[in-house]
């Protein structure tokens, strides 16, 4: 059963050598994921993921298609939408001066919810931190309590975006644990990626992206099957990471 | 469970209370004012130097030197003609009076001289007449007479009069614009820079409970602020309020909320940090010298006067000074309080206008 439905998504950005220019930053993209599933957007810096996950989040607004998830449409109904989704942002600062059981309470009456802070911390291996500000935390434990934080509905659907990205390989591995504990409850985790690694050992299925477009979308294992160049005769000892750059070319992104 | 506003009205206020520093900056200027000028205006006046030639000595002009120099007002120096014209050149002596030697004369009218250098002396219309006062008392003596009319002086101190009790409302209003422009728009900018916004905006928060909870909590902080100042200046600086508190924090409340509004409009409009300094600027330093806080706005140019008592903080000073120095209720002021109602409306409006959940948090 597919728990986000996307169809024919356009955003509309004016350029920025010419103003009065606009170029679609995302191109007609349709996507249907299943409840349950991991699902993972990869793409070069610009090629539009995140701008996706703000429209289904109803950050931005939809300038073309449509968008469903668990069949609230996102176009007209965003705040119904909101009550639904779990949201991990790049950017994760938080309100000064405020211990974390503070804003996971804070979080929970946005919700209108009265939840217990201390069992949510619990669940991304934090308790010990409850009364700690989120600026003393490591860049692993601000991820977590990010997720945290995007848990207190919660949600059907999690969205994540990039959210290892600066984290070491230890704190990166615990994250992936995470994702995957919460998998097991029945949530449906949608994220953006630039690590090749994640994206092959977490998503179930994964979209590429590049200008805007979906080229590519599958398990990783097919993926790797079609398009990683060589060898040709034993396909699975090519990665994921051939197979981006096979997809979108080997000229640097800013 | 309590509405949300309210709930995250409490955040906030906690959030705002554990930044020391802000309230303590937020305090600092005003307070260094007060006590600033509540130390200039408590001041006793400078005497007037006054330097006497007299031709006459013994007798009646001595009663005279004696009666001078009894008042407060001047301090006496009597000396030869030559040196203190000098010292009235030089500036050191203010006035020279000179009495000649048919002072002693008695039976006839005596003309005496007063040298004086007018550029210096703009109190000389105070002055004279407590020259001629004493001389009057001195004839009086001399002929043995009563006054006919005694002036019995009683001070109530029914309105105050020092520049103090006339800043100190000003001040109240300056720093209550100064808080609540800073404590939303500042605020609005910060949150955006930090991506708190952006957080906020993808649960099922409404902009309006929202804006409703932020200006909730920074009221009580404007309140307990101006509560604070207004606390030193009665009971350290010996400032009298005339009229009811109650008009007062009225004005104060109304005003709070015209500059809040004022405040979110500057922070949906300015996308950085500085631009939010360089528009809050623009807004508030015009504000500080053609709204009669440090003086009335009748000391202005002509043409600036209309202009200048139209802004909104004229008004909420104006207001805030009736009430203070005059005891004014608030069915006394009724213009000045059409033109803060009108002000609620207009920043009102362009707040709700211009806070566009999606531009501002993007």
């Amino acid at each position: 059963m597919a728990i986000i439905e996307v169809r024919n998504l356009v955003k509309r950005y004016p350029r920025p050598d010419r103003k009065s220019e606009f170029f679609n930053a995302v191109d007609d993209i349709s996507l249907e994921i299943q409840a349950g599933e991991i699902y993972g957007i990869l793409g070069p810096n610009g090629a539009g993921k995140t701008t996706t996950l703000e429209m289904l989040e109803g950050l931005t607004d939809i300038d073309g298609g449509e968008a469903f998830i668990d069949d609230i449409c996102v176009n007209t109904r965003p705040f119904e939408v909101k009550k639904i989704i779990g949201v991990q942002l790049q950017a994760n600062e938080y309100f000064d001066n405020q211990s974390l059981r503070e804003l996971i309470t804070l979080f929970g009456a946005l919700y209108r919810r009265q939840i217990d802070p201390l069992e949510l911390l619990g669940r991304v291996h934090l308790t010990e931190k409850a009364d700690a500000r989120p600026a003393n935390l490591s860049g692993g434990q601000k991820q977590r309590f990010s997720i945290a934080c995007a848990l207190v509905n919660d949600p059907k659907v999690l969205f994540l975006d990039e959210p290892t990205t600066g984290l070491d390989p230890q704190a990166k591995r615990n994250l992936w644990n995470l994702v995957q504990e919460l998998n097991q409850t029945g949530m449906t985790i949608v994220l953006t990626t630039h690590n090749m690694e994640e994206a092959e050992s977490l998503c179930q299925r994964i979209a590429i992206m590049d200008h805007g477009k979906k080229i590519a979308e599958d398990t990783p294992r097919k993926l790797i099957l079609k398009h990683a160049p060589e060898p040709p005769e034993a396909p699975l000892h090519g990665s994921l990471e051939d197979v981006f750059l096979a997809l979108t070319g080997h000229g640097l992104r800013d | 469970m309590k509405p949300l506003p309210l709930t995250l009205a409490g955040t906030l206020t906690r959030i705002f209370l554990r930044d020391r520093q802000a309230i303590f900056f937020s305090l600092f200027f005003p307070i260094i004012f007060m006590v600033v000028f509540g130390f200039v205006g408590s001041q006793e006046q400078e005497p007037i130097a006054l330097g006497i030639v007299n031709h006459a000595p013994g007798g009646v002009s001595d009663d005279l030197i004696d009666l001078l120099d009894a008042n407060p007002l001047f301090q006496v120096t009597v000396g030869e003609e030559p040196a203190l014209r000098e010292s009235l050149i030089s500036g050191d002596t203010t006035l020279v009076l000179i009495v000649p030697a048919e002072f002693q004369e008695t039976d006839r009218g005596v003309e005496m001289q007063l040298l004086v250098d007018a550029a210096q002396v703009q109190e000389l219309n105070l002055i004279m007449p407590v020259l001629e006062q004493s001389l009057l008392s001195v004839e009086r003596q001399l002929r043995n007479s009563e006054p006919l009319f005694r002036l019995n002086v009683e001070d109530v101190r029914a309105r105050s009069q020092r520049y103090l009790d006339f800043l100190i409302p000003g001040l109240l209003a300056f720093t209550l614009m100064q808080v609540s422009i800073a404590g939303s728009g500042f605020n609005i900018v910060e949150y955006r820079r930090k991506g708190i916004l952006k957080r906020l905006f993808v649960t099922p928060l409404q902009p309006r409970d929202f804006i409703t909870a932020i200006v909730m909590s920074r009221i009580t902080l404007c309140i307990l602020q101006i509560a604070v100042l207004l606390g030193i200046a009665v009971l350290f600086l010996d400032v009298r309020i005339l009229g009811s508190y109650l008009a007062l924090f009225t004005v104060i409340f109304c005003g709070a909320i015209i500059f809040l509004c004022i405040g979110f409009l500057l922070g949906s409009l300015a996308k950085t940090q500085q631009s939010i300094q360089a528009i809050g600027n623009l807004v508030i330093f015009p504000q500080i010298f053609l709204s009669g806080i440090f003086y009335p706005i009748d000391s202005l140019p002509g043409f600036l006067q209309p202009v200048a008592s139209l802004l909104p903080l004229s008004f909420v000073a104006n207001a805030l000074r009736e009430i203070a120095n005059n005891g004014a209720s608030l069915l006394d002021i009724p213009l000045n309080f059409l033109g803060i109602a009108v002000w609620m409306i207009i920043s009102f409006v362009a707040a709700t206008r211009y806070f566009v959940w999606k531009e501002v948090a993007a």
